[in-house]
């Protein structure tokens, strides 16, 4: 809902407010002492109110950082910033025959020695997860979002559907992740198990360069198998596509307001020029290029944090495969699977170095796209 | 989503009791694996005993096992016996006492159109399956198994627990003894790395996995794989024959461990038991109290809580087969009493329950 | 000759882009309805008044309804909004009508438009760490998931929204209007509540009705903090059933009926999503008719 659709009276001057702290006094003449005291405690109360409600915002960032380190401490202290790239994500102790350099056991006294792993947690395959699916959806919604954005502001207004495809989009913004999750898990996983994913199988199997995308590769003992992935339709592809279809409105919206920012003279400049419309368009992109890089950075923070739907259909599985058809996880997702059960304090805490690591990334994407579109975004966003 | 349930019932039980005031009120925490079976004991015994009020709460072993050592709880439940870690934090041996209450089954639960026979597994099998080394449905190893059945060239898509649970340390604990290279790579735990596969939340979660991918194949109790009629296969065990999970197969698991019951600290894995008639991937469900009931407050509540208790291992174990548990063979509820009965309160004798 | 084939060429060039972009509208259009489509569809044939009444039976054939699900949603929402709406209207407030103290709300604007873009599932982590673990501590008791985390989880997710939209408003009502009432003698807090948010009303409260959507579609928050209830409670202490967390647990379950409940259940939840938005319309255009009344 922007603030235009909300009845007020046009106000050029309406962005400043109008006073200052003088004019904020009672005139002199406003009767007994007894209510200009009133008068003043109403707003000495009322300042401080605000003040306070004001500083709980303040108090909302910090704590969430503060608990969130603290939370996380254990496992930062063990794993320090080694985390981000060990692909390791394993909560159980492992027992196991320490061999030597050629692979063979080491005997001590008749009997095998045996060496114990701890625990080890590390961020990689979830980073690795968050960041495959969410460019995937960026590189899926961004040209389409892009596209609709210029025709709603080019075509649409001349074809009068303007409002009623803005209010669609923006309607739809407001659609709950769990109902596209549910969605997803119900129409889409099942058209991709069954049609889609054979479908590319046919088509790009038999391509010698792509072998990659339809088998995995299973490390076991220093054993390697390669098997045919199974096409379950749950995998970093179907999560992927939920997030672009789940991040259309929000780039579509913001782009549109962006685009819709430029100057007019701009466009008739470039077709006066003799520019086609699309080379009219193009300018106009370009005009807009940072809002819309604002957008886009919008999108990728509202992806990398999505986490019901990617959770229901992404596959759940902490491991780093080329393919796009085998599952996967995202930081968002192994909170939801992982954190309600996991008693152990440093499994826990790494979730939380986890959940740390996505508000950092989300905070830095949401403090770009800001930047980039100051101002037009807060009251399109949501 | 058992353990909403069981929360659930649990707050009705918290209303009942708050409404009548006076009466004893106990509460327990632990294993989501044996909650519908602790919810129905419950509901049995408070019939027969309207005066006391016992609340169990679902939150996992491990909370279970925090719970009972913060003294939160009168007593804990869990599906892996406590560690000496955990022992030695509750004062040692000398100040718990743990024994088995009921046992469980995971079974190897599939989806495969146009097979209706239960299919036969092997632990190396199920190791191969799950390490990625048998791929399709009709690999040689499976059909040689299986020779009656005509089986599919589908691809197996492995699939597991995403969360701790006591069922996949009971599976992986049984796949550690089929294979060593299992035990050493994989490992054993409430929650391991698995080298492929989907995975699910929660038993229902994988069981849903399994319902709309043809060719999945998954762990899951027998109790949910019954009560949601999936089909499960049996698995070979250590005598060499093929058992399915009943409650009958399952108590003659862990009725080869009465031997190792002794003292006031039971405990046995009943994986890969030896035995005919034993299902090889059973595990008993422990119930932990303080040997003092330190934490108990009232001669009372004392005498309720071993009341209940008993009545647990003795009358009770009627209602495992019913939810599809399995009750404890006779031999073990015998040394699942003594140990029981070797609990006092704050070192005095506890009445018997009025 | 060449020269026309370029311009030619490039004509076409444009054309085409012209239809992938018309191409692309009817894209996202027809993908979205097609969504909302099918769930409206599925989620019709899926309603029944035993839906709407009817509390989850423990049988998983004839689950029973959802009724506990949709009080605990409202009751959510409501406890959230108590909380929300005053400190998030108040913060707003000061960052539109404390313009002296611009070098704190220049910052705090920043930190509210940063914090709407918190992924919601640290929302609800922090929820956990914050209202249910310490909790756990002090009442020595093993669980203290409960209807006041989630709720507070939620407020968490309003409280920026409410605030920075209720700024937006207010910044839209005319300068002049303060002068006004200042110059009359009133004193900034009747100025305040008797002049700026009353002008600002319809705006105001179609923020607030936009931040109650919102969260009334959250399941990640409520996962570690609500938890989630087959009862029927409207007791918050206790863990507290939510309309998403049931439909979650429904939808990700194995059984048929229980995904039947799913759907109606997301239909329920987009009917409420929709009789917001039809609110906000009918506040927008009721406060216009006021104010050209006026």
């Amino acid at each position: 809902m922007t603030p235009s659709s909300v009845a007020t009276p046009p106000a050029p001057e309406a962005n400043a407010s109008g006073w200052s702290r003088e004019s904020g006094q009672a005139p002199p003449e406003s009767s007994a002492g007894a209510t200009l005291r009133r008068a003043k405690l109403g707003d000495a109360l009322l300042g401080w109110a605000c003040r306070l409600s004001a500083a709980l915002i303040a108090l909302m960032l910090i704590s969430l950082i503060v608990v969130l380190v603290h939370s996380a401490w254990p496992a930062i202290r063990q794993f320090g910033p080694g985390f981000l790239v060990s692909s390791e994500w394993r909560a159980n102790e492992i027992e196991r025959p320490v061999r030597d350099a050629a692979g063979k056991l080491i005997l001590r006294d008749g009997e095998t020695v045996m060496e114990t792993l701890p625990p080890a947690f590390g961020a990689l395959p979830v980073i690795w997860g968050t960041a495959v699916s969410s460019a995937i959806a960026l590189l899926i919604a961004v040209p389409i979002s892009l596209s609709a954005a210029i025709f709603l502001v080019r075509v649409a207004p001349k074809l009068k559907i303007a409002g009623a495809a803005s209010f669609l989009i923006e309607f739809l913004a407001a659609v709950p992740s769990l109902a596209f999750g549910v969605w997803a898990l119900f129409v889409l996983a099942p058209i991709f198990q069954t049609y889609v994913g054979p479908f590319l199988y046919r088509i790009f199997e038999p391509i010698p360069g792509l072998r990659w995308m339809f088998y995995e590769s299973v490390t076991v003992a220093g054993r390697t198998i390669e098997r045919p992935i199974p096409l379950t339709g749950r995998d970093l592809f179907t999560g992927s596509l939920i997030l672009a279809i789940m991040i259309l409105p929000i780039v579509t919206s913001v782009s549109r307001d962006v685009l819709r920012a430029v100057p007019r003279t701009q466009i008739e400049g470039t077709l006066a020029l003799g520019a086609t419309w699309w080379q009219s368009c193009i300018a106009m992109l370009r005009y807009g290029r940072s809002g819309l890089m604002g957008a886009i950075m919008l999108g990728l923070a509202r992806a990398a944090g999505e986490t019901m739907a990617v959770t229901m259909v992404i596959g759940n599985n902490n491991q780093i495969s080329p393919s796009p058809f085998a599952p996967a996880q995202t930081m968002a997702s192994v909170l939801a699977n992982e954190f309600g059960e996991a008693s152990e304090g440093l499994h826990r805490a790494a979730l939380l170095y986890v959940a740390l690591i996505l508000l950092t990334m989300s905070l830095i994407f949401n403090v770009i796209a800001r930047r980039l579109v100051i101002g037009r975004l807060a009251s399109v966003s949501h | 989503m058992n353990h909403r349930l069981i929360s659930g019932f649990a707050s009705v039980a918290i209303g009942a009791a708050s409404a009548l005031a006076g009466d004893v009120r106990l509460s327990g925490a632990g294993a989501t694996f044996p909650a519908p079976l602790y919810t129905r004991w419950v509901s049995e015994y408070e019939k027969g005993h309207p005066s006391v009020q016992i609340d169990y709460r679902s939150i996992g072993s491990g909370g279970g096992v925090k719970a009972i050592a913060d003294k939160t709880v009168a007593f804990g439940a869990t599906d892996a016996p406590l560690t000496e870690k955990e022992i030695a934090a509750m004062g040692g041996t000398d100040s718990v006492v743990q024994f088995p209450a009921a046992l469980g089954a995971v079974v190897p639960a599939y989806n495969l159109p146009g097979v209706d026979k239960p299919l036969q597994f092997t632990g190396a099998v199920l190791v191969d399956i799950y390490l990625g080394r048998i791929s399709t449905w009709d690999d040689a190893q499976l059909q040689k198994l299986n020779p009656d059945v005509k089986l599919p060239k589908t691809p197996i898509t492995p699939v597991f627990r995403t969360d701790g649970s006591g069922t996949t340390h009971v599976f992986t604990s049984y796949l550690g003894t089929q294979s060593a290279e299992f035990k050493g790579e994989v490992g054993v735990g409430k929650q391991v790395k698995w080298p492929l596969g989907q995975g699910g939340k929660g038993n229902e979660g994988v069981a849903a996995v399994i319902q709309q991918t043809a060719g999945a194949i998954g762990y899951i109790e027998h109790n949910y794989a019954i009560a949601n009629k999936i089909a499960f296969g049996a698995v070979q065990n250590k005598a060499g024959k093929f058992v399915l999970a009943t409650p009958e197969s399952v108590s003659a698991a862990g009725d080869t461990s009465s031997a190792e019951l002794k003292g006031n600290v039971l405990r046995a894995d009943v994986w890969n038991a030896p035995g005919d008639g034993a299902y090889p991937i059973s595990a008993f469900t422990y119930i932990v109290l303080y040997k003092q009931l330190e934490n108990i407050k009232t001669p009372a509540d004392a005498s309720a809580l071993l009341g209940y208790q008993r009545w647990t291992l003795g009358p009770g174990q009627k209602f495992a087969a019913e939810m599809h548990y399995a009750p404890l063979s006779e031999k073990v509820q015998a040394a699942a009493l003594a140990a029981l009965n070797s609990v006092t309160h704050q070192g005095k004798a506890i009445p018997a329950q009025p | 000759m060449t020269g026309s084939f370029a311009e030619f060429r490039r004509r076409t060039f444009s054309s085409i882009m012209f239809g992938l972009c018309a191409g692309g509208a009817a894209l996202i259009i027809s993908i979205l309805l097609l969504v909302i489509g099918y769930l409206v569809w599925i989620g019709v044939s899926s309603l029944s008044w035993e839906f709407l009444t009817a509390v989850p039976t423990g049988d998983v054939a004839n689950p029973g309804g959802m009724r506990h699900a949709i009080d605990g949603t409202i009751i959510l929402v409501a406890l959230a909004s108590l909380v929300g709406v005053p400190i998030g209207v108040l913060a707003g407030i000061y960052l539109s009508e404390y313009p002296t103290e611009y070098a704190v709300t220049g910052p705090l604007r920043f930190i509210a438009d940063v914090l709407t873009g918190v992924p919601s599932i640290v929302v609800g982590i922090l929820g956990y760490e914050l209202f249910v673990v310490p909790v756990s501590r002090w009442t020595q008791s093993t669980i203290s998931y409960s209807g006041y985390a989630g709720a507070a989880a939620l407020a968490f997710i309003m409280i920026p929204i409410v605030a920075r939209t209720t700024e937006e408003m207010l910044r839209l009502v005319p300068k002049n209007y303060r002068e006004g009432s200042l110059a009359l003698g009133a004193t900034r807090a009747q100025t305040i509540f008797r002049v700026v948010l009353p002008g600002a009303f319809g705006g105001v409260a179609t923020g607030i009705m936009l931040a109650m959507g919102r969260i009334a579609g959250e399941t990640a928050p409520l996962l570690f903090t609500a938890l989630g209830s087959r009862l029927l409670t409207h007791n918050p202490a206790e863990p507290f059933p939510s309309l998403t967390l049931q439909i979650y647990t429904y939808a990700t379950g194995p059984y048929p009926e229980q995904k039947r409940l799913a759907w109606a259940g997301i239909l329920v939840l987009l009917a409420m999503l929709f009789v917001v938005n039809l609110s906000i319309r009918l506040i927008a255009a009721r406060h216009a008719r006021t104010r050209v009344g006026a």
